[in-house]
């Protein structure tokens, strides 16, 4: 991301400061009090660092800015900034991310020691987390300093059913939210990926950015550390857009698969990283969850897709697939080993383009529809605790089918379906 | 009298038998054209099967989607389809130099025609392959966009959309290749306009029920069932 994409305020403001140790990016729209008490959070940080906080505002936030915020001093500068003067993004998840990229060229110019990305809005106070995830970069030289949120069992299903768990068994790293989108940043991993995507390494987009960083902290030997943050406020999920979403993320991921593929294949089992808290609990959200229309999007699937399936998956899967497509509704359940599997199958579909990339990651939304039922339906009505076990065992079903994936990896001939 | 008539009679023969002797040299460059031709045919046929083969043309085809081209294809192998379309070419274009050894201007100018026209053979069959995916690769995603939509007509969606594509590509290979060009307008015309008549019908009355049966489900929905879903996914 070059200097013309920044508003010119903000260049002039980021021009008037030398240095600095820590820049911090409100991505999210935090009210001024919040703004306040994150600036207050961080001005307790020890060793009295120099910060930058650049703070995202609405073109139609008329408020003056620092109004909430106590007098900006030496240590701290307020920086006022603007997505929406940025080149217009192609989707919101891109323009949000597209953030990232401009808060860590910000923090390269100032070669600041760290640079932490505040997007999502918790039910804690930001003065309390914002510290979390800044203080290890600072004073324990940790690299990549992830959240990990309070468990509600229906929330970051995208996270819970494919990213984490597939990262953690890739990578051999225990880490809830491997892709943020809060996260503490270290100087030597904000060059690194910068680095890459100038070398074309991380594939250019923000969204490969924040998937090449599980893959740097191993290959590069770098510390990792997750940091309890509370409760997060998801964002209502339109079930039209999931398809896109999993194009989004599921593509740069499985290209960070594509270019670390000699480090993860050496990875064998997984190791639970370093925790600097107590994990908060939150209570879990409640609703129904309309179960029936996702087995039906999973059977319309069934019928429709197979022509595309048949192409990426072999026959014992789709097998599986058929049979469970008659299997009545209430006993709909799509077991982990298969789930499991077809995961690592689009993964390897993606890597030898077997068809149309775009066309290959939107097809699996039926199928991860048909996950989330299964997964509804064992925790509808779940213990709190449940949630964790849950979902661990899921990851160990990830990591016993690794074994499958790298022998389709290497020999893809010999498997092919 | 007898006399005129043998004279006029070795006339014609000598003429005929003149005419055609002059007519050998071009049999027999015709014949020398044509079984080189044939043997270069059968060399550059096996060159390119090999090459093909070991590129492993076959599976390649099918994975960028072309698997139509193997249903065409003898044995269902690409490789044999394009190496016998190579093999084929190079016959033809020895039939048509040995042709032109005649030196007649009969001969010269159905050469000249058919070399004229060779442009728009090869014009049309890029269009068609263009066309074939193009045609493939929308109706894919259609296909998916539907299904991801929950949609129960999206296989007719589909292949309506392949069809409207494929219609429209060849009507413009037809075009190309200026074969009954007013008759191809006024039949894409129709067929087009009728595809398009028949999926709206098909599409409008499929959702009738589906339109009635939303329409149903909203009026008895109560305030309880407005209770927002609780799955975030990202």
């Amino acid at each position: 991301m070059e200097a013309d994409s920044f508003p010119q305020q903000a260049v002039q403001d980021i021009g008037q400061i030398d240095s600095a140790d820590l820049v911090v990016g409100i991505v999210a729209d935090l009210s001024q009090e919040d703004v306040a008490e994150v600036c207050g959070g961080l001005r307790t940080l020890p060793g009295n660092p120099r910060i930058v906080v650049l703070q995202n505002r609405l073109a139609s936030d008329a408020t003056p800015i620092g109004s909430a915020v106590p007098a900006q001093d030496a240590s701290l500068s307020l920086v006022p900034w603007s997505l929406q003067n940025q080149s217009p993004p192609t989707t919101p998840v891109e323009g949000m991310l597209a953030a990232y990229q401009s808060i860590l060229t910000i923090g390269k110019r100032l070669g600041v020691r760290g640079c932490c990305v505040i997007a999502s809005k918790l039910e804690h106070a930001p003065s309390k987390w914002v510290c979390q995830l800044t203080e290890p970069l600072l004073e324990a030289s940790c690299d990549f300093v992830a959240p990990s949120y309070a468990r509600r069992k229906f929330d970051g299903l995208l996270n819970s059913g494919i990213i984490s768990p597939l990262m953690r068994s890739l990578y051999g790293l225990r880490i809830q939210n491997p892709m943020g989108p809060d996260l503490g940043i270290s100087q030597r991993l904000y060059q690194k990926l910068l680095d890459g995507e100038q070398n074309g390494k991380t594939g250019g987009s923000a969204m490969h950015l924040l998937a090449s960083l599980v893959p740097l902290v191993l290959c590069g030997n770098l510390e990792v550390s997750q940091a309890y943050l509370g409760a997060r406020n998801y964002s209502p999920s339109d079930w039209t857009t999931v398809s896109s979403l999993l194009s989004e993320i599921l593509g740069p991921i499985f290209l960070a698969m594509e270019r670390n593929a000699a480090c993860w294949q050496r990875t064998r089992t997984s190791s639970p990283v370093k925790t600097l808290n107590e994990p908060v609990s939150a209570p879990q959200t409640t609703g129904t969850v309309e179960i029936d229309r996702l087995v039906h999007s999973f059977q319309l699937g069934i019928r429709d897709l197979q022509e595309i399936w048949g192409l990426v998956l072999p026959p014992a899967s789709l097998l599986e697939l058929r049979k469970l497509a008659r299997v009545p509704t209430e006993r709909f359940h799509i077991p982990d080993e298969l789930w499991v599997r077809i995961v690592y199958d689009f993964a390897l579909a993606h890597r030898l383009r077997t068809i149309n990339r775009d066309h290959l990651l939107r097809s699996l939304t039926p199928l991860y529809l048909g996950w989330v039922a299964s997964y509804a339906r064992e925790l509808e009505t779940a213990e709190e605790n449940a949630v964790e076990h849950r979902l661990e065992r899921l990851s160990l079903a990830y990591e016993t089918g690794k074994p499958y994936l790298v022998s389709r990896w290497r020999w893809p001939d010999r498997f092919n379906p | 009298m007898w006399g005129q008539v043998k004279q006029a009679l070795y006339q014609s023969t000598t003429r005929f038998v003149t005419r055609l002797a002059g007519l050998v040299p071009g049999f027999v460059a015709l014949f020398l054209a044509l079984l080189i031709s044939l043997l270069l045919a059968w060399i550059v046929g096996m060159v390119v099967r090999r090459l093909l083969s070991s590129m492993r043309f076959d599976e390649r085809v099918s994975r960028w989607g072309l698997s139509s081209l193997a249903e065409w294809s003898p044995q269902n192998s690409p490789t044999l389809l394009v190496s016998g379309t190579i093999a084929c070419a190079i016959v033809v274009a020895g039939f048509l130099i040995g042709i032109a050894a005649f030196n007649s201007d009969l001969t010269s100018s159905l050469v000249r025609s058919i070399v004229a026209y060779v442009p728009n053979v090869v014009g049309a069959i890029v269009i068609l392959a263009v066309g074939a995916i193009v045609a493939r690769y929308v109706a894919r995603s259609v296909l998916i966009g539907a299904v991801n939509l929950n949609l129960g007509y999206a296989r007719l969606l589909s292949v309506g959309t392949r069809w409207l594509v494929m219609v429209l590509t060849i009507a413009m290979a037809l075009v190309h290749l200026r074969i009954a060009v007013g008759i191809v307008e006024l039949a894409f015309g129709i067929l087009f306009g009728g595809i398009v008549f028949a999926l709206a019908l098909a599409v409008g009355l499929g959702s009738k029920e589906l339109v009635t049966k939303s329409l149903e489900r909203d009026a008895k929905r109560t305030p309880a069932d407005t209770i927002e879903e609780p799955l975030r996914h990202l």
